[in-house]
């Protein structure tokens, strides 16, 4: 009798969330997104803008000893944020609550090294791209095999940074295609357990952006890059909530200014070269 | 990276942990004693659900239930993620101390509550003057396990953003690449609160102790 | 003739199928010492259980005074302060100071002011000869002390009628006569009691009326002398006379009782009444 409230009470629960659950951004009254307020009226207002980021990930976002918030995405941000004549506060959390939190109006956009999914634009909305990077295969010393082109890795052991565009492709690519088996692929919460695995040897090669890949050959002897190829990768966008046509004009013309201005090759001699 | 601020960064994050233990803990007590006193001495529709809501909140993991609880919660109100997050670890553990508070009032004879109607006590009168204060000294001990399992489950909130002591050590292990003295670093601290909160409960129990001939 | 204080007419208890006592009729005049003896599992705690309203009967009526406790409505915490308890395992309770225990019911239940009351109780400890022993906790106390602690919480009440639940059956030996001697001073200063007991020295000189209890039946009452020197039933001689041989006289008996009292476990189930 007990067991079958609880089932009961879960179905109902599941059911309940899953009706109440709405693709779209549900912050106005109204589900019609292009005739509701947009989140850049209430930037403005406020004068403030709340910006999403996982500062666990140098050379893009991280925190220097006092604590301050450091890296590209970061000074590009706070480019923008002058360019738009508002503050900026970062809200820092788990790469994986980004999305959400930017779906549930936790922050207003959010800027994490992010690159373009189709999956993840049904949910969100992208900005144009501020930055192309790539895709890096790292091994570690005393790796002896040969990556020449991506789909020798189906042989390997292979690490990947779960809920990024790396994971997709691979999975996509070659675990739905069957030829990596799916025990082959170690995904991990961040980065640096990635990296400790591979220095472990418990996996043979990660499949991550190049950028802080460079940063892993800088802080891991013996790392080193055997291929960078433009697979998964590609731009860089910052994301925003679904359907704010005003916002994403806005942030894209100050991404705009910025290019044109030579900012943002600026910012990445200062933090990608090697 | 100079080890001094290193530690220091990471250091700040107890802040944030003592902040959501502060909330969570008597919030679960509060809830928890109410939820309690239902199961034992309410009527049997409100036995079932309080029994029905400790087996459903007890048996699912507490991150899964922090992040249902922020994202139901965050939906309809707007709460910090600290407070959010707060509020739902006391809600979670109400649940755990709702079964401690209920085990210490079933432990408490049934002839104290015979002996309080005796002389003319009411129901209510019995309970506050004789069962609980009885009950709480008996749930200290229990309690304090609690208390010790809040101060660590509260890096759960890690998941929402809160800088509380493990995201610092995330944090600033990417930064400096120094993972492991980072998470060491965050372990030792963690250790340190939960072994002063453990004897400060201890001497607490100890003060509260009836006299009795030994 | 003025009016008794405890009437019962007719009380019946019933648990599931087995009847524990049936139409039992029993009449306590003012200022009467009333001892009910029989043998264990007969029915007398449940019956004193039943006069203060701890367990409810299935049937029959008792009257306190002029009033009816037993009619639809009656406000059992308000008869429950005119009527004191005393359990065999005292209850103390044992987180408070013997003076807390007997002051507890007057501030609470009489809401007299803090000071009248800790004087009150304070007489109340002095009258059971504990008001040395008022700051110590139940813990610290002999079983004697705290069964006498037990009687003067509930004499506090100022109750019109005193029960006792076989006072002395979970007292050492040498613990048993303090508390009898308190009963019995309490019973010359004319307090009305009901006491149910395997004590026979005390029921032979201290009852102004004996009642024996066998299978749920009052088999026989009557005086002292009635009941040991003229009993109308064998039984009774037979009971009366073992018992003695037992407990009587040799107040400091020997051994363990045979006569084993299973009375105290009454079902638990309706103590949270």
């Amino acid at each position: 009798m007990k067991k079958g409230l609880i089932l009961l009470a879960l179905v109902i629960l599941i059911t309940g969330s899953l009706l109440g659950c709405q693709p779209e951004a549900p912050l106005e009254q109204t589900s019609n997104p292009p005739s509701s307020p947009s989140k850049l009226d209430s930037i403005n207002t406020a004068g403030k803008i709340m910006v999403g980021t996982s500062a666990d990930y140098p050379p893009y976002e991280s925190v220097d000893e006092s604590g301050k918030y450091i890296g590209f995405d970061i000074e590009l941000m706070a480019a923008i944020a002058e360019g738009m004549g508002v503050k900026l506060e970062w809200v820092d959390m788990p790469f994986d609550s980004l999305i959400a939190a930017v779906q549930e109006n936790k922050i207003d956009l959010s800027i994490s090294c992010f690159n373009y999914s189709e999956e993840r634009d049904q949910q969100v909305d992208f900005s144009e791209a501020y930055y192309t990077s790539k895709d890096a295969f790292l091994v570690a010393k005393g790796f002896s095999g040969t990556i020449a082109k991506p789909e020798d890795v189906v042989t390997l052991k292979v690490g990947v940074q779960s809920g990024t565009v790396q994971d997709d492709w691979l999975t996509s690519n070659l675990i739905d295609t069957g030829l990596l088996k799916e025990e082959n692929l170690s995904r991990y919460e961040r980065v640096d357990q990635a990296a400790l695995d591979l220095q472990a040897g418990r996996v043979d090669v990660l499949m991550l952006d190049e950028v802080p890949a460079k940063n892993l050959v800088s802080q891991y002897e013996g790392f080193n890059i055997v291929l960078s190829a433009e697979l998964s990768t590609g731009p860089l966008n910052i994301v925003l909530p679904d359907g704010d046509v005003a916002l994403k004009a806005e942030i894209d013309k100050q991404i705009k200014a910025l290019q044109d201005s030579g900012k943002i090759e600026e910012l990445a001699q200062k933090y990608f070269s090697e | 990276m100079d080890v001094a601020n290193f530690i220091k960064y990471i250091l700040q994050g107890t802040v944030y942990t003592l902040g959501v233990t502060a909330v969570a803990l008597p919030s679960g007590l509060i809830l928890g004693t109410l939820f309690a006193l239902l199961a034992v001495y309410g009527g049997k529709t409100l036995k079932q659900v309080m029994s029905l809501y400790s087996t459903v909140m007890r048996g699912i993991p507490p991150i899964v239930l922090l992040l249902i609880l922020y994202f139901v919660m965050s939906g309809e109100i707007n709460l910090s993620p600290f407070w959010a997050g707060s509020i739902s670890l006391g809600i979670i553990s109400s649940a755990y101390q709702m079964e401690i508070v209920r085990g210490a009032i079933l432990s408490v004879s049934a002839g104290q509550m015979m002996a309080a109607r005796a002389i003319g006590l009411t129901r209510m009168q019995a309970i506050i003057n004789i069962i609980l204060p009885q009950t709480l000294r008996n749930a200290i001990a229990p309690w304090s396990n609690e208390a010790a399992i809040i101060i660590k489950d509260s890096s759960l909130v890690y998941a929402l953003g809160v800088p509380e002591i493990l995201r610092r050590a995330q944090l600033i292990g990417a930064s400096s690449g120094s993972y492991l003295p980072a998470y060491l670093t965050a372990a030792l601290i963690y250790f340190a609160l939960v072994f002063a909160s453990s004897r400060l409960l201890g001497l607490l129990e100890k003060k509260l102790e009836i006299p009795a001939n030994p | 003739m003025p009016q008794p204080i405890l009437t019962i007419k007719k009380l019946t208890k019933i648990y599931g199928n087995n009847v524990i006592f049936r139409d039992i009729d029993l009449t306590v005049a003012e200022g009467d010492t009333i001892v009910i003896i029989g043998p264990s599992g007969t029915g007398k705690s449940t019956l004193l259980r039943c006069i203060n309203l701890l367990t409810h009967p299935d049937g029959g009526e008792i009257w306190l005074d002029a009033d009816e406790i037993t009619a639809k409505g009656a406000n059992e915490d308000l008869v429950r302060q005119h009527i004191g308890m005393v359990f065999q395992n005292f209850l103390l309770f044992n987180h408070l100071t013997a003076l807390d225990n007997v002051k507890l019911g007057l501030t609470k239940v009489k809401h007299m002011n803090d000071k009248a009351a800790e004087a009150k109780a304070f007489e109340e400890l002095k009258r059971v000869g504990l008001s040395d022993r008022a700051h110590h906790y139940p813990g610290q106390l002999s079983g004697g002390q705290q069964q006498r602690v037990a009687i003067a919480r509930a004499l506090a009440m100022d109750p019109r009628i005193m029960l006792f639940d076989e006072p002395t059956s979970a007292l050492d030996p040498e613990l048993i006569g303090e508390v009898l001697e308190v009963m019995r001073d309490l019973s010359k200063s004319g307090m009305t009691m009901l006491v149910v007991t395997h004590e026979m020295g005390f029921a032979r000189e201290v009852a102004d009326r004996i009642v024996f209890m066998e299978k749920g039946n009052i088999v026989e009452e009557g005086s002292p002398d009635d009941l040991f020197y003229r009993p109308k039933f064998e039984r009774t001689r037979e009971f009366l006379w073992k018992i003695t041989e037992l407990y009587g006289k040799k107040e400091n008996a020997d051994g363990p009782s045979a006569a084993e009292d299973t009375e105290s476990n009454q079902p638990a189930a309706e103590e949270n009444a």
